[in-house]
């Protein structure tokens, strides 16, 4: 046990992470906190990507032009994590200019209070 | 040594991230989220993606935070006494049932930093990659070659996504954006 999370720590982290984050977007009532639990999750997610092109004591992705070095990291799950930090931004801004909209027309921000407030 | 700092700083990515789920009050859970965002950043950097790490401290947690700040400063803080969340066991139920089956997985994946992992060591893909980017596109950096040059067109998709959530988040928000 002690051993597996010594050698998968990084794996570990993410699944506690990921845990954590949609445990706060389904158990908290509160509409920024659900936001904030998506941004936990996706940035968990990107720990496992970016763990998983890991080497021990290799070095960056950076070869010089004559080639040579190494070993070096796997750029391609770094590529990918990039892509997908700028969409989760993206994704975090129109949800909270979605809640300042849900916040002006019904004063409110908390998801039981919402419920009654649109069941009317 | 390397490793302890990364212990380190992974033990207080859990700790702020917990601490980011159980405050009540959204300004201390967006504090912290900027913490456990930085704390993110680096330990990508130590996981030799520091490309990674400087877009996640930038836009984890720069822009994010910014923009989370700037939402509670339109709507409310919730208010009362209580400091702890009310804990829902139902979520933490299904939750804790999700981590269980991910983390019976980790026996099966290959340690962190292997070099046997098939990810790093499959010559077909990684290793064209880092053999022939500058030769392909004179870029040094692979990660930036990868980006810009071979998956160009993912690039200008991404693109296309921030375009559209910028023309939603001004259509969403017209009223205080035309007066």
């Amino acid at each position: 046990m002690i051993e597996l999370l010594a050698t998968r720590w990084a794996y570990a982290v993410f699944v506690f992470v990921m845990a954590t984050g949609l445990y706060v977007m389904i158990g908290s009532p509160n509409l920024v906190k659900k936001v904030i639990g998506l941004n936990l999750f996706q940035s968990a997610v990107f720990l496992f990507f970016v763990a998983s092109a890991y080497v021990a004591g290799g070095s960056p992705a950076i070869v010089p032009s004559e080639g040579g070095g190494g070993p070096y990291v796997s750029p391609l799950p770094h590529v990918i994590v990039l892509t997908a930090i700028v969409v989760g931004v993206s994704l975090t801004a129109v949800a909270l200019a979605l809640i300042v909209r849900i916040h002006r027309e019904y004063g409110t921000l908390d998801e039981s209070v919402l419920r009654e407030v649109t069941d009317e | 040594m390397i490793e302890y700092v990364a212990y380190a700083l992974a033990v207080f990515v859990v700790l702020t991230a917990v601490a980011t789920a159980l405050l009540r009050d959204v300004l201390a859970a967006i504090v912290l989220f900027g913490a456990y965002s930085l704390g993110m950043a680096l330990l990508y950097t130590l996981l030799l993606a520091p490309d990674v790490g400087l877009t996640e401290a930038v836009i984890g947690a720069g822009v994010t935070t910014l923009l989370l700040l700037l939402t509670i400063a339109r709507t409310v803080r919730p208010s009362g006494d209580r400091t702890a969340e009310r804990v829902d066991p139902r979520a933490l139920f299904a939750c804790g049932a999700l981590a269980v089956v991910f983390g019976l997985t980790l026996p099966g994946l290959p340690a962190v930093g292997d070099p046997n992992a098939p990810i790093v060591s499959y010559e077909a893909v990684t290793g064209y990659y880092l053999s022939n980017s500058y030769a392909d596109t004179g870029v040094e950096n692979t990660v930036t070659a990868v980006l810009a040059a071979y998956r160009g067109f993912d690039t200008f998709g991404e693109a296309t996504v921030v375009f559209g959530a910028g023309v939603a988040t001004l259509v969403v928000l017209r009223r205080e954006v035309l007066t």
